[in-house]
């Protein structure tokens, strides 16, 4: 017993650890926000009051409720395309095997390592021929259709229970129904942790949107955060208020789909 | 056919969105400005912008804050795709990034010496922006090279603003090893990724990383040589200390932690932020190198310039504009001068008010007629075309140097870095 | 008969729920990798290029810049990417656990770091491993070192930022996939063998690794072309510096296409460099999964 509570003390200590890591940058972020960047930069850890003038200058250089309007617009649009056509695709490549598609998966695996600098010129290229520069279609469309997500997906659907599908034809049901009501609610958690990746990347998109969106109304947070960050003299509380804005979207989509977590481990535990 | 046809779709887009109504596009022109310094380049810009407007109402400014990172990759993708969409009509490009645009994009530029006369600005500056014969630059800011110090720090150790005046590198670090010893200062600060030090030295001597065109001129060049020798001995006796980006750079004189800053005069208004220095700063001419033939006490750090991109629809009121205002308009540059520590390259500017002025910030010190005496006596030098590329190869090396390592073998590196990159 | 039928529905029915994935892959992949294969073979300055043969593979072969974002690569991609990978497990399994408590909160604080921007994180671990940031003050005032570590100016430490930097990032992304899966195991097994007296590094290793296998292949091949690809914390940091020293292939071909003479077509050829490495890891793979099959 005193070996299990020794253990018990371990893992406590180890977590503990790893929170604290984990947290300390993001209350880094925190107080930076309400100090003067001279402060930010030798290392001040407590909270000033700068915070209300680090917010009238970056209301002062930017429309915050436009790029937030646009960074969630994007993010929004791109999940729900992305889910959809990308689990899809995976549950179609797991469930119906094809020799002809596993070759197709297995380029797709390659070309999910070629560097994105490699293909933005002629990405670009294509883009502008369709007249589609400077409009959000442009930065969703070539994202939707995500290998990696597709791979995730396949992974996933390695775990789902063929006897369910079997009862379900059994049933009558076709592969489109099975899909919707089998396979979906099924499936909950992992549409959860691949809605938070989904919408992360979107938001915190950067290299493609910066090339397409070219007027100042079209810019997304991310945009504006590397701008500050760019600039000549940046202004560290600044970003940081920036950044902690920015923050807090991705942070409450997590909090509020972690539950989806939390109920597949209750559901477990039964 | 095809284009025009693209062209009236693009126009019956922008009017069915209603972004701008024809009437109004017709008479006025809108000039859209990429810069990226938002107490310095932009404000002057502006400042241009609304002096033009207010002769010429039509045509209005739109500038941008726009990194020069996000410059390279916006401007550098459109322009290999070929699409004109959304490029500004002017924009200011660092002096020695220029001649890889002109090379790589030819026709993306408009020639300004066309239609400006380029022997008003200084030399080194219209030499920079010139390609095939022709200048594609109106030439904005220098980056003129100054020894900026604390006055006092100096005293405390015992010396005064004459022992700083037309030295050379050698004795510096003589000085500076006192400063630190009685002062606790080191001499200056430094990014290890940023070979701005080693380009002021080398250049003061009129040599460059590369030479008669594009031939690398690494190994057998005395100046770079002794320029690295000298960081060396500056960073192996502690005068240096280390910083990893731009802010700590500044941060380090802007809090008074060390004791100069060899810098381009650009650098005066990120001094001057600090109210409470005024009157312990002083300005002497860049200390010489010893012993390497040439050698000055005058050097240039950065500097840029403006383009006019060639797809631009307002090509002749742009044109017109920086002719009228920046390469005429002595006032102006008085004024840019006084609020954001500009130096043009206008070299009639000179002769304005404002650069008499003595500044009391510098000890009553007529500073920019200093510098601008010795813009006059910056010698020239061919950046070439591959000086982003020689400048990397630099930057790699200079963590050993610092570190002790040998000065022969990091040349033969930097020499066989830059030609293996120069294809 | 029937089964006939059978197989053309599976057919249709798996063409058509990969088909808009296929298209819309068609459109926006293939034809930029063509061209970027196309562009491998020509040289030449920006808008300047010609035909130039195998003059790019030549390049390669003599490059002594890539050779070391190579190195770096591999160096980064051998610390960290075990490290992470065994510390999400170590995660994931310690919050799998029921009756740890403070089960929620620790979960939600180690998730926390991956929903910050590759952007934000990357400036805050610059100004927090700055000179006089704030790492090197905590380290002076506990009196661990005496003069501050030269994080971001010494190549050595500045590998060990980025390696900080990006475990920091994606250890809890890499935990998220473990957690969902380990929904999926069935907590009998675990009940089983603890019965049996199975000590839990053994479940661990038994029942835990191999139940999550395709999840950690899958998030090994994922960190595999994420450090290949390594870049935006790379230039948000350290920019490859310093002295190359955390100058890795990504930031290297970004360089090539926009910091140097514009060269694209020895840039497509340095990214293809990436897919045949992908592709002989994969091959190397292929063949272990395929020997242990037959040695089972």
């Amino acid at each position: 017993m005193s070996l299990y509570m020794l253990r018990r003390t371990g893992v406590y200590l180890f977590l503990s650890l790893a929170a604290f890591l984990s947290v300390f940058p993001f209350f880094w972020m925190a107080v930076g926000a309400t100090n003067k960047s001279t402060e930010i930069i030798t290392g001040k850890m407590t909270p000033g009051s700068n915070l209300v003038v680090n917010f009238q200058t970056l209301l002062s250089q930017v429309d915050l409720w436009r790029v937030f309007g646009n960074s969630f617009l994007i993010a929004i649009v791109s999940t729900i395309l992305t889910l959809a056509v990308s689990s899809l695709a995976g549950y179609g490549f797991e469930i119906f095997r094809s020799r002809v598609r596993e070759r197709i998966f297995q380029l797709l695996l390659l070309f999910l390592s070629i560097p994105f600098a490699a293909l933005m010129v002629p990405l670009f290229v294509m883009i502008s021929r369709a007249q589609l520069t400077n409009t959000f279609t442009a930065v969703i469309l070539p994202t939707i259709a995500s290998i990696f997500i597709l791979f995730y997906f396949r992974q996933a659907t390695k775990a789902f229970p063929s006897e369910l599908r079997d009862a379900a034809r059994v049933d009558g049901l076709k592969e489109w129904q099975i899909f919707l009501f089998v396979y979906m609610p099924t499936m909950r958690s992992t549409y959860a942790a691949a809605t938070i990746i989904v919408f992360m990347n979107a938001w915190n998109n950067y290299l493609w949107p910066l090339i397409v969106l070219q007027t100042p109304e079209n810019k997304t947070i991310t945009l504006v955060i590397s701008a500050l960050t760019a600039a000549y003299t940046p202004d560290y509380g600044v970003i940081l208020l920036t950044t902690v804005l920015a923050t807090l979207p991705t942070l409450v989509i997590f909090f509020v789909l972690q539950r989806q977590f939390v109920q597949g481990m209750l559901g477990a535990v039964k | 056919m095809t284009r025009n046809v693209m062209r009236w779709t693009r126009t019956l887009a922008i009017a069915l969105t209603g972004i701008s109504m024809a009437s109004v596009a017709a008479a006025a022109a809108e000039l859209t400005v990429w810069c990226w310094d938002p107490n310095f380049n932009i404000p002057a810009m502006a400042d241009a912008g609304a002096r033009y407007t207010a002769a010429h109402p039509d045509t209005t400014f739109n500038i941008n804050n726009v990194s020069q990172d996000e410059i390279n990759q916006k401007l550098q993708t459109q322009l290999l795709a070929g699409v004109s969409d959304g490029l500004p009509d002017i924009v200011l490009i660092q002096d020695d990034n220029i001649q890889r645009f002109l090379q790589s994009f030819p026709g993306s530029f408009v020639p300004l010496s066309d239609s400006i006369d380029m022997s008003k600005f200084a030399d080194y500056k219209v030499a920079a922006a010139t390609y095939e014969g022709k200048s594609y630059s109106l030439p904005f800011d220098s980056g003129v090279t100054g020894l900026f110090y604390r006055s006092d720090y100096l005293e405390e150790a015992g010396y005064k603003p004459e022992d700083v005046q037309d030295i050379t590198w050698n004795r510096l670090i003589e000085i500076g090893k006192d400063v630190l010893e009685k002062t606790g200062h080191q001499l200056i600060d430094m990014d290890y990724n940023d070979d701005g030090q080693i380009i002021m030295m080398m250049q003061s001597t009129g040599q460059w990383y590369l030479k008669d065109g594009n031939e690398p001129n690494i190994i057998d060049n005395p100046a770079l040589k002794a320029s690295l020798e000298t960081f060396q001995a500056m960073a192996q006796s502690g005068l240096i200390k280390p910083v990893s980006d731009w802010t700590g750079y500044t941060g380090a004189f802007t809090s008074g932690e060390v004791a100069m800053v060899p810098q381009g005069v650009w650098i005066t208004g990120t001094i001057k932020s600090m109210p409470d220095q005024a009157g312990k700063w002083r300005v002497a001419p860049l200390p010489a190198l010893d012993g390497v033939d040439g050698a000055t006490h005058y050097s240039n750090n950065g500097g840029s310039s403006w383009y006019v991109l060639a797809s631009s629809e307002h090509q002749d009121e742009a044109i017109d504009f920086l002719k009228t205002v920046w390469a005429e308009d002595v006032d102006f540059y008085q004024g840019i001068l006084v609020n954001q520590g500009a130096v043009g390259s206008l070299l009639a500017a000179r002769d304005g008010d404002a650069y008499k002025a003595s500044d009391p910030f510098f000890n009553d010190e007529p500073v920019w007629q200093n510098f601008s005496d010795w813009l006059a006596q910056v010698p020239a030098v061919d950046y070439g075309t591959f000086t982003p590329e020689a400048r990397l190869a630099v930057r790699a090396q200079l963590p050993n140097i610092a570190n002790g390592g040998d000065i022969d073998q990091a040349l033969q590196a930097i020499d066989a870095q830059l030609r293996q990159q120069m294809q | 008969m029937a089964q006939t039928r059978l197989d053309r529905n599976e057919q249709i029915n798996g063409w058509a729920f990969v088909m808009p994935a296929l298209v819309l892959l068609g459109i926006f992949m293939i034809y930029p990798i063509l061209w970027s294969l196309w562009m491998s073979f020509q040289v030449g300055r920006g808008n300047n290029f010609s035909f130039g043969g195998l003059a790019n593979i030549q390049r390669l072969a003599n490059d002594a810049l890539l050779v070391q974002a190579l190195t770096n690569t591999i160096i980064f991609f051998i610390i960290q990417v075990p490290i992470m990978i065994v510390l999400a497990l170590l995660f994931a399994v310690a919050l799998n656990d029921a009756t740890l408590r403070f089960r929620g909160l620790f979960r939600t604080i180690l998730f926390l770091p991956c929903v910050t921007s590759l952007i934000a994180y990357s400036s805050l671990f610059k100004s927090m491993f700055s000179n006089d940031g704030i790492i090197n003050q905590a380290l002076m005032s506990l009196h661990l070192v005496s003069a501050p570590i030269p994080w971001l100016t010494d190549p050595f430490w500045a590998k060990v930022v980025i390696i900080s930097a990006i475990t920091w990032r994606w250890t809890g992304y890499n935990m998220i996939f473990y957690l969902a899966a380990l929904q999926n195991v069935d907590k009998s097994i675990y009940e089983a063998a603890r019965i049996d007296g199975i000590p839990g590094w053994a479940r661990f290793w038994n029942i835990t690794v191999p139940m999550l296998k395709p999840v950690i292949l899958f998030t090994t091949i994922l960190s595999t072309i994420g450090t290949l690809q390594l870049f935006d914390e790379i230039n948000n940091i350290t920019q490859g510096g310093p002295g190359n020293g955390t100058m890795t292939l990504s930031m290297y071909i970004y360089n090539l296409t926009f910091r140097m003479m514009p060269s694209f077509g020895y840039s497509a050829t340095v990214s293809w460099v990436i897919v045949a490495i992908v592709a002989v890891l994969s091959i190397i793979q292929f063949m272990i999964a395929r020997d242990r099959r037959r040695g089972a």
